[in-house]
């Protein structure tokens, strides 16, 4: 290869090759130049002349001018808006609140003796029974303690005011549950009374069951711990199955979780609606005719559903809602009523009532404002297909899991349907809809004492927050570090950190056995978890690998950054071999 | 006075048609003013109403999300009387306002800076039109009377721009810097027509002075009364507002694009298709590549500083976010300024077809989009693509055609030769 030419005055024939080092070529074809040149032209392209300093320059310092505005500018501008911004998060501590190893949550629950005894016989009942208690216990982590109230009574306190239980009972929620002592003459004893509507058990005996001071056993303790056990038995099944379902921990702790109970438990927690900080009720009177076209129903919410609903109050909050729909049809989807002689009414087939609300036209809307609603449903038929019962077993309400409740109010036989519902003709639906609520909000079964449920409601809500926003935060740690694409803004850090300060107030509450603050804390720390999870920033680009980032970036930068790169390489290859010369 | 009497018979004329078709067809302005090709986001004078209405009404004019126009624009015009009910002082402000303009850009046209600067003479520098020639073809540009009639603010920032360039090209530093840093007050981006602009003013004023000013001192100087003037219009603003929020309002939205309503630039489409994460950053790609032509050109054209601003109206009436017929309008009653280079553009047919081709297609593909519901956002598109494309081929092909000017000069021997670029 010659090499390439650099001044139009060495043109020869020997070089007579295309050169493509100068800016400008020119055609041959004509010759408007000079008559010395001429010849040259036929014989040989006359090479540009070379490039002036000026315009050398001035290419330079264009093309340096773009350059100048890619990298002083361009350059920051990508690194700002595209940089990823990452908060840090407490992993280690997040996953040890998700496996269990921050909390193990206990339930050490405090049971106040009454006993018209004195302290000396008191202390020794106590223990006695106390030791009874603890051989019975199969779950370390539910735990009955038992003390004596406080101020403990004088021992020649007289009966009346014990019973009375007004000036004795210690206003203390912590209490779980009292013991009361009373000494009878006549009965069979011991025996023993739940208060159905106070956290009392009244245990009576006589007199001389109280164990001597040198004695180790008696049957009076045996009574009582077998009691105590009978009444937390329902509680311990489900927090151990709450522990054993989420954690894993105690599962070599659990053996008295028999099929059976495990299945019933699991029935009532399919049932029962997700807990949440507010429920939405709402009663819809529904009727396939132009009557009754008004129920009493403010009273009649007045009277059986505010008092429910206020032993909830700290549990849950509650709204409430009623409407009145005439002219409601049944589905088509299912067999109408059919009339069945030897009971003198209509029926509904048991496999039909699934399909008994009529989604399609019955206004019942799936969730009004925050928390999920819950529906009660009272239907009260047609004069002429009336009563309406259900057919397998004669019954006139049923329960839909996680939804609501119905219930079929029939009109009374040999009369018109009343315009109005009065508030006693609504008092069964209600009394209906009171127990579906309970099921429905997971209240157990056993004990008999409301109260007490409500106490072990309580327990096994705030043990369940707190394994869920465990879990997620759990989650969280595991998303953090499985996408490295994600941005993580500071919002979630902040409520990571309120989650957990939150978690482990609600678990020190509960090892100090103040339930009601460790149910609030854990409500406080799931909301601050889900807010953390569902962060809306964070997902934006969880679905964007990097291989995307060249689909973005390359149909518009790469045409750009094509002639900018090669301008930029050959100034760099004629500085540097103009610099060799 | 032959001359004066051309002018001021072209000025009435223009003016009698503008009236005229104000009051021949009264609902016409407020079509206009509805259309997106006319009126973009921060120039109509349908949100200047709202804002005015705010305003006058002593609330926030930037509270109801609508109005993103230059704060100053509201006392002059509430001064007017409401144009909905007596529109004739608002349509004879835009019709003065339209008078202005075409008499800045005859100023211009005298000068006769295009052909001959202080560094460079075109060789073929006799080659030009008159300067009415070129102000008619201002005053009856049918985009220039569409904006008119539209009564969109940016007629205001094309007075604006011109007589920057009247009073660069006379040497009128005072007045050019007024007017320039009115321009970018108005529109922002104007602000890049600085450099070349007080590089004509430079030229102008050495020519005239025989004796050179030295340019460091020129170019702090300029630079420094631009930073004053602006910096007191923002300062008054802010007074008038009572707050600093018009900035997000105004500069925000042109820098943010948070508006997306169509119009005929290639931001609106693109920015409905961005992946949220990627929207800042080519955001700032976006506007670098505005701003990049204006350094590269300066240098490269320094002997031609007219020309540059030139061109740079042409590629703001392509890339900015918020273009309108408008600034197309002002660019392409700009390039007849040029008249020695039309000899060597090569594309002119191509050019002039796709413009017009497009000023007839897209008002239908918007109709058969937004109103029969037959078409979609990709018919407008499409249009608004062939129509960026005939401007950047004016561009390109005149920043050729100066260039090739250049080399003709430089080297008398290539004149008339085909020549190629390496």
């Amino acid at each position: 290869m010659p090499p390439p030419a650099v001044a139009a005055a060495d043109a020869s024939p020997a070089t007579h090759t295309d050169s493509t080092s100068t800016s400008t070529s020119t055609s041959t074809s004509t010759s408007s130049q000079s008559s010395s040149n001429a010849l040259d032209a036929v014989n040989a392209r006359p090479q540009p002349p070379p490039e002036t300093k000026e315009s050398l320059w001035l290419r330079r310092s264009v093309i340096l001018s773009f350059w100048a505005v890619v990298v002083l500018l361009g350059l920051p501008v990508w690194w700002r808006t595209t940089a990823i911004y990452r908060a840090d998060l407490p992993l280690q501590g997040m996953t040890d609140w998700a496996d269990g190893k921050s909390c193990k949550p206990v339930f050490p629950l405090r049971i106040a003796v009454e006993a018209p005894l004195s302290p000396q016989e008191a202390h020794h009942l106590l223990r006695t029974t106390q030791h009874a208690l603890d051989d019975l216990n199969e779950f370390s982590a539910h735990h009955l303690r038992l003390m004596l109230a406080d101020p403990p009574l004088p021992a020649n306190a007289s009966q009346q005011v014990v019973s009375d239980g007004i000036g004795s009972t210690r206003s203390d929620e912590d209490i779980a549950l009292s013991i009361r002592l009373i000494p009878v003459e006549t009965g069979t004893t011991p025996r023993s009374t739940l208060q159905p509507y106070s956290p009392t058990l009244d245990v009576y005996y006589m007199p001389n069951q109280i164990p001597s001071a040198s004695s180790t056993g008696s049957p009076l303790a045996t009574y009582i711990a077998q009691e105590l056990h009978k009444i937390f038995a329902e509680e311990q099944a489900l927090l151990a199955s709450l522990l054993f379902s989420t954690s894993g921990v105690h599962t070599a702790k659990i053996k008295s979780l028999s099929a059976e109970t495990a299945a019933e438990l699991k029935r009532q927690s399919t049932r029962a609606l997700k807990y949440a900080p507010t429920y939405h009720l709402t009663f819809s009177l529904f009727t396939p005719t132009f009557a009754p076209s008004g129920w009493d129903i403010e009273s009649a919410l007045q009277q059986y559903l505010t008092p429910l609903l206020e032993s909830f109050s700290a549990i849950s909050n509650f709204t409430v809602d009623t409407q009145v729909q005439l002219y409601a049809t049944f589905s088509p989807s299912i067999h109408q009523p059919e009339y069945d002689e030897d009971l003198r009414s209509w029926s509904l087939r048991k496999e039909d009532l699934s399909g008994f609300i009529n989604a399609a036209e019955w206004p019942l809307s799936p969730s009004i404002g925050k928390g999920p609603t819950v529906n009660f449903v009272l239907f009260v038929p047609d004069q002429n297909q009336s009563p309406l019962l259900v057919k397998e077993n004669g019954g006139n309400s049923w329960l839909i899991p996680q939804w609501g409740g119905v219930f079929i109010l029939n009109p009374p036989r040999d009369s018109d349907t009343p315009r109005i519902l009065g508030k006693e003709a609504l008092t069964p639906a209600f009394h209906t809809f009171s127990n579906q609520l309970l099921s429905l909000l997971g209240l157990p079964q056993t004990p008999a004492s409301l109260p007490l449920r409500l106490s072990t409601l309580k327990r096994v809500r705030a043990a369940s927050l707190i394994f869920s926003a465990s879990s997620t935060l759990g989650a969280l740690a595991r998303l953090y570090q499985a996408l490295p694409s994600i941005p993580v803004p500071d919002t979630v850090a902040k409520s990571v950190d309120l989650t957990t300060s939150h978690l482990q107030q609600a678990c020190d509450h509960l090892r100090e056995g103040r339930f009601q603050g460790a149910l609030e804390h854990a409500r406080t720390a799931e909301a601050a978890a889900e807010k953390a999870f569902f962060e809306r920033s964070m997902v934006g680009q969880v679905y964007f690998p990097d291989e995307h980032k060249v689909a973005v970036y390359m149909p518009l930068l790469g045409p750009v950054a094509v002639p900018l790169v090669m301008a930029a390489l050959k100034e760099l290859k004629s500085i540097i071999s103009g610099l060799r010369k | 006075m032959a001359l004066d009497q051309q002018q001021a018979l072209l000025f009435g004329v223009a003016a009698a048609v503008r009236l005229l078709l104000f009051t021949a067809f009264p609902s016409l302005p407020s079509l206009l003013a509805g259309r997106v090709e006319v009126s973009t986001p921060v120039t109509s004078f349908k949100r200047l109403q709202e804002g005015l209405f705010l305003y006058t009404h002593n609330v926030s004019p930037y509270d109801g999300g609508v109005f993103h126009q230059a704060p100053l624009l509201l006392p002059l015009f509430s001064l007017l009387p409401n144009p909905s009910y007596h529109p004739f002082a608002t349509n004879v402000v835009f019709t003065v306002v339209d008078l202005l303009s075409a008499y800045a850009l005859a100023q211009v046209a005298e000068s006769g800076q295009a052909a001959v600067t202080r560094l460079f003479t075109s060789s073929r520098k006799d080659l030009r039109w008159s300067s009415a020639a070129i102000a008619a073809g201002f005053l009856f540009n049918p985009f220039t009377v569409a904006t008119c009639v539209a009564r969109s603010t940016s007629a205001l920032t094309n007075l604006c721009i011109l007589t920057a360039m009247a009073k660069a090209s006379q040497g009128a530093s005072i007045t050019f810097i007024l007017a320039i840093s009115f321009a970018s007050y108005l529109a922002l981006h104007p602000i890049l027509l600085f450099p070349p602009l007080a590089l004509l003013c430079y030229d102008t004023r050495t020519a005239r002075t025989k004796h050179a000013p030295n340019p460091w001192m020129f170019a702090i100087l300029h630079t420094l009364g631009l930073a004053v003037a602006s910096g007191a219009l923002l300062v008054v603003s802010a007074v008038l507002t009572g707050s600093w929020d018009f900035l997000a309002a105004t500069y925000g939205v042109r820098l943010l694009l948070p508006d997306l309503t169509p119009n005929v630039g290639l931001w609106w489409y693109f920015f409905t298709e961005m992946f949220d994460s990627f929207r800042e950053f080519f955001l700032g790609v976006f506007w670098l590549h505005v701003a990049s032509y204006m350094p590269g050109l300066t240098i490269r054209l320094y002997r031609q500083p007219l020309f540059v601003a030139t061109t740079l109206t042409g590629i703001f009436a392509i890339f900015t976010p918020y273009p309108s017929i408008a600034d197309a309008s002002l660019y392409l009653s700009l390039v007849p300024l040029f008249r020695h280079l039309f000899p060597v553009m090569r594309y002119t047919f191509l050019a002039s077809s796709s413009i017009l081709y497009t000023s007839f297609l897209g008002p239908a593909f918007y109709h058969l989009w937004i109103y029969a519901g037959s078409g979609n956002a990709n018919f407008f598109y499409a249009i608004t693509l062939v129509w960026s494309l005939g401007l950047s081929v004016i561009v390109g092909d005149s920043l050729y055609a100066a260039l090739r000017d250049e080399l003709d000069v430089d080297r008398p021997e290539l004149r008339g030769k085909e020549v190629k670029r390496i």
